[in-house]
């Protein structure tokens, strides 16, 4: 089968300098690609040519087969659902209308845009009886954070982008999003890339893990096999989980 | 007060917000899509803000003078009062446009882009409500400072409660001049007011 994106020896120079160099990469249907790095590595880099956010200088990367330059970015985008740090949510929306977004800019009829929205907003673990009519100052970073989830998914896109996704929120509230998010994709299994810095939630969410290092592809490997993977980029991030363990 | 000063207050003030509705709706026509503009265009941003900057520097009575001479624009009467006026009510207007779009939260507008908005869709749906509130502050504070120097607007035959000022000025009469003062006080107190319960009103942000 045809990979869903295809990274073709892809090369990023952002304000002087390279933030990805030559990277190669297929992300296949129904798997949960995670990008891992540290600051700097050009994971988001990478996540953002996916949706045209960016341009590769070099290279390019290929969406359903075709390169995000000769798609229409307008479409391309309303294809791929997109959630970051601290959501993004528009503060002058209620929940019901960012989740709805998307649907009403594709022009759903608006009975269908509600009904896709409450859906939607059980299915993240918040009633919409409660939380439709909010706005986004009024909830929680971790019910802000499954908004945005909710959102990304409302037009039923078959790519998901994750940006750091629960970067922003407590320890335990990340846990429980990160347990959401493996129910999620066991009902719904979409294709998803997945950028993070830790390594602990990439060996918990992840199918595969692409390591980047300094704008490059240093492994790219199964989580099984990402714990006994070699190189001095893998151990310094394996390293983590034993000071996590016995550092505090 | 006399019946006769009673009605020239009436006239001149309606004359005064005359000059001041005109002046602000022209301006707000001009700041405010050159404002969303020039979120677009950075390099032209410190030209037009220096630009509007200087404006509001040269003293009003100057300006009004230094309008006189100029053809098309100037000459004696309301045309080049109102030329005057709008100058001066640029700089608040653009610059809070200005700001209030550019200061729309990065990861608010990253997704709006990201969810496929269009050009159009993102300024809106998105920049101007959230800079809304912003924008009627520019315009708040470009209102009540347009109704003060519309005062000066009657030196250059630009008619308004000013007649009342210069008059009383010329005559050394007390009178006269608090019969244009106090109604220019009176209606910059009603502008703050108004405009800024509608600011309030504004966005749940």
């Amino acid at each position: 089968m045809r990979p869903l994106v295809s990274f073709r020896n892809v090369s990023c120079r952002l304000s002087g300098k390279d933030v990805l160099r030559g990277m190669s990469l297929d992300v296949e249907a129904g798997e949960t690609l995670v990008l891992l790095g540290r600051s700097g590595s050009g994971k988001t880099t990478a996540l953002k040519l996916v949706n045209a956010l960016l341009q590769p200088s070099a290279g390019e990367v290929r969406v359903e087969g075709m390169p995000t330059a000769a798609w229409d970015a307008i479409r391309l985008r309303r294809r791929i659902g997109y959630v970051i740090q601290e959501a993004g949510l528009f503060p002058h929306f209620t929940v019901e209308q960012n989740v709805g977004l998307v649907p009403r800019l594709e022009g759903w009829p608006a009975e269908k845009i509600r009904d896709r929205v409450h859906a939607l907003l059980e299915q993240v673990g918040l009633p919409p009886a409660q939380f439709a009519a909010r706005y986004p100052r009024e909830l929680s970073g971790g019910q802000r954070q499954r908004v945005g989830v909710a959102r990304a998914l409302a037009a039923d896109p078959p790519l998901l982008l994750f940006d750091e996704p629960f970067g922003a929120v407590d320890p335990v509230t990340r846990v429980e999003l990160q347990r959401q998010f493996l129910a999620l994709r066991r009902e719904i299994g979409k294709t998803a890339i997945f950028v993070t810095h830790d390594v602990r939630e990439a060996l918990l969410v992840a199918t595969r893990i692409a390591l980047l290092h300094d704008g490059r592809l240093a492994v790219l490997a199964t989580p099984a096999e990402f714990l006994r993977a070699q190189g001095e980029e893998v151990r310094a991030f394996l390293a983590c989980l034993d000071t996590q363990v016995t550092g505090c | 007060m006399t019946p006769e000063l009673a009605l020239e207050i009436v006239e001149l003030t309606v004359e005064h917000l005359l000059l001041v509705g005109v002046s602000m709706a022209i301006a707000i026509a001009v700041a405010v899509p050159t404002g969303i503009l020039l979120t677009r265009r950075t390099q032209l941003q410190k030209w037009m803000i220096g630009f509007a900057n200087v404006m509001q520097t040269v003293p009003s009575l100057a300006l009004f003078g230094f309008l006189i001479p100029i053809p098309l624009l100037g000459g004696i009467g309301k045309q080049t009062a109102i030329v005057a006026l709008v100058l001066y009510a640029l700089l608040p207007i653009l610059r809070n446009t200005l700001a209030g779009i550019l200061g729309v939260d990065r990861a608010v507008r990253e997704s709006a882009i990201a969810m496929g908005m269009t050009g159009r869709q993102l300024l809106w749906e998105v920049e101007l409500p959230l800079a809304a509130r912003m924008i009627l502050a520019g315009v708040r504070v470009a209102t009540v400072t347009t109704i003060g120097t519309a005062t000066i607007a009657a030196a250059i035959g630009g008619g308004g409660l000013g007649v009342f000022i210069f008059r009383g000025l010329a005559s050394v009469d007390t009178t006269q001049i608090l019969a244009g003062a106090v109604p220019a006080a009176f209606i910059a107190l009603l502008a703050d007011g108004g405009l800024g319960w509608a600011e309030k009103k504004l966005s749940p942000v």
